[in-house]
């Protein structure tokens, strides 16, 4: 009797999860497999695939572009991540040690800027940097630097450190909130201790805050990792989609819709995703690899 | 005694000259927003301009007479309000399933819907395009309205939230008790489970709410009629309409983020709260 | 006084400017049209009572709701005067910018579904719509334009057909080249205004080249951006950028890449890119000599922005006659609309007496030879100091200037742009440069051979 209203009820189980398994097999799983379909296809879009075999990958090894955007992209992102996560480390030290008035106000303001929409945000950067006139411009001759105007969009180096900066203002107070809430689950009774033997505030935080909290920042690095791999917004909507100059923010993400959507190679486009996502199965391994020694060391 | 008291106050000086540094940096880019957005474009181009303008209107009359940008920002408001809601609503009921139920391979199922978590959504963009053109879905919102795996959105770690918020706040005796009520399963859900949950399920519906109000690249890809833009699509257009009316591509920008800004105004203490609660587990 | 004058007029001429037409081109507001009563020329009797012979053969009484995609706003200024005729066909225009208009169009093409009755192609791709097989031939069924063509320039028709013959698309507009100088720089620098003596001084681009020399020294520049230069080399060239799959770099472009470097290191331009607005301020100001811009160059940015500079303006010819840009339209090949898609398709492109009464009040040149014959007999433009521009642009079409368009050119020319300015800021050599170039456009297009 017993038993049997078990078995009813795990009938209930199964309709109850039925609607994430309908979204996932048609709009998750099945886009997926049609991608690694079309990537041994040639299609322009308009006529009928044509089968191809391998073509694609053998263009996209000796593809010197699609390795550029794989350096761009990991560039970008590291240029913008370690100091986002020394300027989180930091924050959350000062917020987690000293007596700041206002900290719900910091990190409320801090957090903003992550929530805004990255689109907007990369035009907004591109109005106020590009050309002689531009806002930017104006403050620096205003403040008699010298060079002023500056063509800012013409360098490289300057394009793609501000593409860094912008994932870096962007993402800081969201890293900073996640490694405070690292911080708030190690037991109190550690830092007591730890001042009783006197230890000062820094030593705390390197010896006992620092090593305790090292899944909270493997955990961001990965998902920041993924999600960095897949940078599109903010340098597509600031060079206009070219990620100009010198291909100099371009990013793989920017690069496989340019050959899709922009020159109608939808199936070499598909190659370069299926190559994206080896990227970024790779990196995520060796995170959770870096992860488990992490955790194995700290017992 | 008088020295560790002027200590203290320069290092509590250096401190919040530190972090209000730090505020201006963050707000900086917000403030040139609002300033720009009030002057004319011959103004942001001949001069350098600090405090607003008073070109507001007129920045929102050459910006209307182009393009209709409250028609994206509904188109916007209209997926993202029905994303968060499907999302919220079937991501609690999918949790509850996980969490209480006992069926056959459920940690199978579970490890699944781990893992559909890592697919970045981008991989699947060009095999999207082509089911989309299969199936009749270009230019249709409601492929954006689908909870979970809209193109460019994903709301799976909403399940996996909720079901830590199940497991924590919701007792099995609780379940079992309304079960000898009478209750049906589904209106255990609907009547005791849901509203328990309601506080997680709200953050939830905020973190879907903006995700979905910025995607980009999915409509982008699926959608070609201008009166079905949404914000971020028209945002991308802003410059190839506009040309050189600064002003008026000021205020676009400022519109597309200025709901993201009120929804943060009064939602930011469960957001912080959600985002802690979140990487607390 | 001055400076607020001058403010207040750049304030109008930079708010005036929208997206449009050829390479991104702004134009005018709707309700601003440069309409100058004088500057109407006499329409010819004969051609009118012709003209209404033809149109009251045709059905006026269709009803339907078409739909229309345009790069640019040009096709709504016809939509009045084609309801006057058939008042019962509705006409639905959008917008998309160019930049977007193909990846905006492409889904909507492969999934047969919403797809517009009529969608323009400009230069950059038109051709690649052209071959694709998504426009209606318009000589066959039911349209049976083949002998309305004669009247229409051979730029619009080659353009417009495909490679088996089949005219797919035609256009309102033919877009010879021109060089649009300002006459009272030229008297103070060079001693002369009139276009002849003006052209003697460009008469190659070594001599052209002199030239801005000259105004350097007299702190003018002579151009407003290197990249306009570009559209009158393209038809320097004898070959297109491709013939038979394989990228052709004609010596013209190789040499162009000298051109550009000198005008970067001696500042003969102002440094900005095309339609940044420094460059359209240009034309309110007396730092730039010349806009080397086709017909669509004057009518879109130097008339439409020239107040202050009103009537000081000439055109003359550069070291080559060249043609550049355009914008076509043609019929979806499976439109349900298809007679009344043609009933507007030729009253813009093939119709002489709207086209003539279009050109008089826009400022263009259009694709109607008797239209533009017309106009040339005509009075002058004003801001030409009476320079007739259909009697300069007919001159000019007479000369055959190179047609060189491809499927491919939006992709390489930036491409080519992007190398040449890497070669002029001193990135990189020359070599270096075109090398660069060739990797882009494989990259663009893999199944272009390149060597």
């Amino acid at each position: 009797m017993r038993k049997k209203s078990i078995n009813n009820r795990s009938r209930y189980g199964y309709w109850f999860i039925l609607p994430f398994f309908i979204s996932f097999i048609f709009l998750g799983l099945y886009p997926v497999i049609f991608t690694f379909f079309l990537s041994f296809q040639k299609w322009d879009g308009l006529a009928p695939e044509k089968f191809v075999a391998f073509a694609n990958f053998k263009r996209l090894l000796t593809d010197k572009v699609f390795y550029l955007s794989i350096w761009n992209t990991l560039r970008i992102w590291l240029i913008s991540f370690i100091p986002q996560m020394l300027m989180a480390l930091l924050l959350s030290a000062i917020f987690t040690m000293c007596a700041v008035k206002g900290m719900k106000f910091f990190r409320a303001i801090f957090y903003l800027p992550n929530l805004l929409t990255a689109a907007s945000v990369g035009l907004l950067f591109h109005l106020l940097f590009n050309g002689n006139k531009s806002v930017v411009n104006h403050i620096l001759k205003a403040f008699h630097v010298s060079g002023a105007p500056f063509e800012f969009f013409n360098d490289p180096v300057f394009t793609s450190n501000l593409t860094s900066y912008i994932q870096w203002w962007m993402w800081f107070g969201y890293t900073m909130i996640l490694v405070m809430a690292g911080i708030t689950t190690i037991d109190r009774n550690l830092f007591d201790a730890a001042y009783i033997d006197g230890a000062d505030r820094g030593q705390t935080f390197r010896k006992i805050t620092l090593p305790l909290i090292r899944p909270t920042i493997v955990y961001i690095a990965i998902t920041s990792i993924i999600g960095g791999m897949q940078l599109f917004d903010v340098p597509s909507t600031m060079s206009d989609g070219t990620g100009e100059p010198d291909k100099a923010i371009l990013t793989v993400s920017m690069y496989l819709y340019n050959q899709g959507f922009k020159n109608h190679n939808y199936g070499y486009s598909a190659a370069v995703s299926v190559g994206l996502f080896v990227i970024i199965c790779v990196m995520s391994l060796v995170s959770f690899k870096f992860m488990k020694g992490g955790e194995k060391e700290h017992g | 005694m008088v020295k560790i008291t002027i200590k203290k106050w320069i290092k509590n000086i250096l401190l919040y000259g530190f972090l209000l540094l730090l505020v201006v940096i963050t707000l900086i880019p917000f403030y040139l927003i609002t300033v720009n957005a009030t002057h004319s474009s011959f103004e942001i181009v001949t001069q350098l301009n600090l405090l607003p303008g008073k070109y507001l209107m007129e920045n929102y009359r050459k910006l209307q007479s182009y393009v209709n940008i409250w028609s994206g920002f509904f188109n916007s408001l209209l997926i993202s309000v029905v994303f968060m809601a499907g999302s919220g609503y079937f991501g609690a009921l999918v949790a509850f399933g996980f969490e209480k139920y006992q069926f056959k391979g459920k940690k199978f199922l579970y490890a699944l819907l781990l893992a559909s978590m890592m697919i970045p959504s981008q991989v699947s963009m060009i095999g999207f395009y082509r089911l989309g053109l299969k199936l009749g879905l270009v230019n249709k919102l409601i492929t954006f309205m689908i909870p979970f795996f809209a193109p460019g959105v994903s709301s799976v770690s909403t399940i996996f939230f909720l079901r830590g918020m199940i497991s924590q706040g919701v007792s099995t005796s609780l379940l079992e008790a309304a079960r000898m009520e009478g209750c049906s399963e589904f209106g255990i859900f609907n009547r005791i489970v849901f509203p328990c949950i309601m506080p997680g399920v709200a953050t939830m519906c905020i973190f879907n709410f903006v995700n979905s109000w910025n995607n980009y690249i999915g409509p982008l890809i699926m959608i070609t009629d201008t009166k079905k833009y949404t914000m971020p699509i028209l945002i991308s257009l802003v410059k190839g309409i506009y040309l050189t009316n600064y002003g008026a591509m000021y205020l676009a920008v400022g519109i597309s983020i200025l709901v993201v800004v009120v929804v943060y105004l009064f939602c930011s203490k469960y957001i912080i709260d959600g985002l802690t609660m979140g990487a607390e587990k | 006084m001055r400076k607020k004058l001058v403010t207040l007029l750049l304030t109008t001429a930079v708010c005036l400017n929208i997206l449009s037409g050829c390479g991104s081109k702004p134009v005018q507001e709707e309700n601003e049209p440069t309409v100058q009563e004088e500057n109407k020329p006499a329409v010819q009797e004969e051609n009118l009572s012709a003209e209404g012979v033809i149109e009251s053969e045709v059905d006026t009484n269709i009803t339907a709701e078409l739909n229309i995609w345009s790069s640019g706003e040009e096709l709504q200024r016809f939509v009045e005067g084609f309801n006057k005729i058939y008042p019962n066909i509705t006409v639905n225009i959008t917008v998309i910018p160019n930049k977007e208009f193909l990846s905006k169009l492409t889904p909507v093409l492969s999934g047969g579904k919403d797809v517009p009755d009529i969608f323009t192609g400009e230069s950059d791709y038109v051709k690649y719509l052209v071959n694709a097989g998504v426009w209606d031939d318009l000589t066959g069924e039911p349209y049976q334009a083949a002998n309305q063509l004669d009247d229409i320039w051979d730029y619009v028709k080659d353009v417009g057909t495909d490679d088996e013959g089949a005219v797919r698309a035609l256009s309102w507009q033919t877009t010879p080249g021109s060089v649009i100088y300002r006459r009272d720089l030229a008297e103070k620098v060079l001693g002369v205004s009139d276009p002849k003596e003006v052209a003697a001084y460009l008469s190659d681009y070594d001599k052209m080249m002199e030239t801005a020399g000259i105004f350097k020294d007299n702190n003018i520049a002579m151009f407003g951006s290197w990249e306009d230069v570009m559209l009158m080399v393209l038809s320097d060239r004898s070959k297109p950028w491709v013939v038979d799959g394989k990228l052709v770099i004609d010596p013209k472009m190789e040499e162009f890449l000298d051109i550009v470097k000198e005008i970067y290191e001696k500042g003969y331009d102002l440094n900005v890119s095309e339609w940044d607005p420094e460059w359209i301020a240009g034309v309110e100001g007396d730092e730039v000599f010349c806009y080397v811009l086709p017909t669509w160059g004057y009518s879109f940015m130097v008339k439409a922005n020239a107040v202050n500079t009103m009537g000081k303006w000439g055109l003359c010819e550069g070291p080559n006659p060249y043609i550049n840009g355009g914008t076509w339209l043609g019929i979806y090949k499976d439109s349900p609309n298809k007679e009344a898609a043609w009933a507007f398709l030729e009253y813009v492109t093939l119709n002489s007496e709207a086209l003539q009464e279009y050109a008089v009040t826009y400022g263009e040149y259009v694709g109607c030879k008797t239209a533009d014959d017309a106009l040339a007999q005509g009075e002058g433009e004003e801001n030409l100091a009476g320079q007739n521009l259909y009697k300069f642009y007919n001159q000019v079409m007479a000369k055959n200037p190179n047609v060189t368009i491809t499927e491919y050119d939006g992709q390489i020319n930036t491409a080519y742009k992007n190398a040449a300015k890497a070669y002029a800021t001193g990135k990189v050599t020359k070599e270096e440069a075109i090398q660069q170039f060739k990797e882009d456009v494989a990259t663009a297009y893999p199944d272009l051979v390149i060597k």
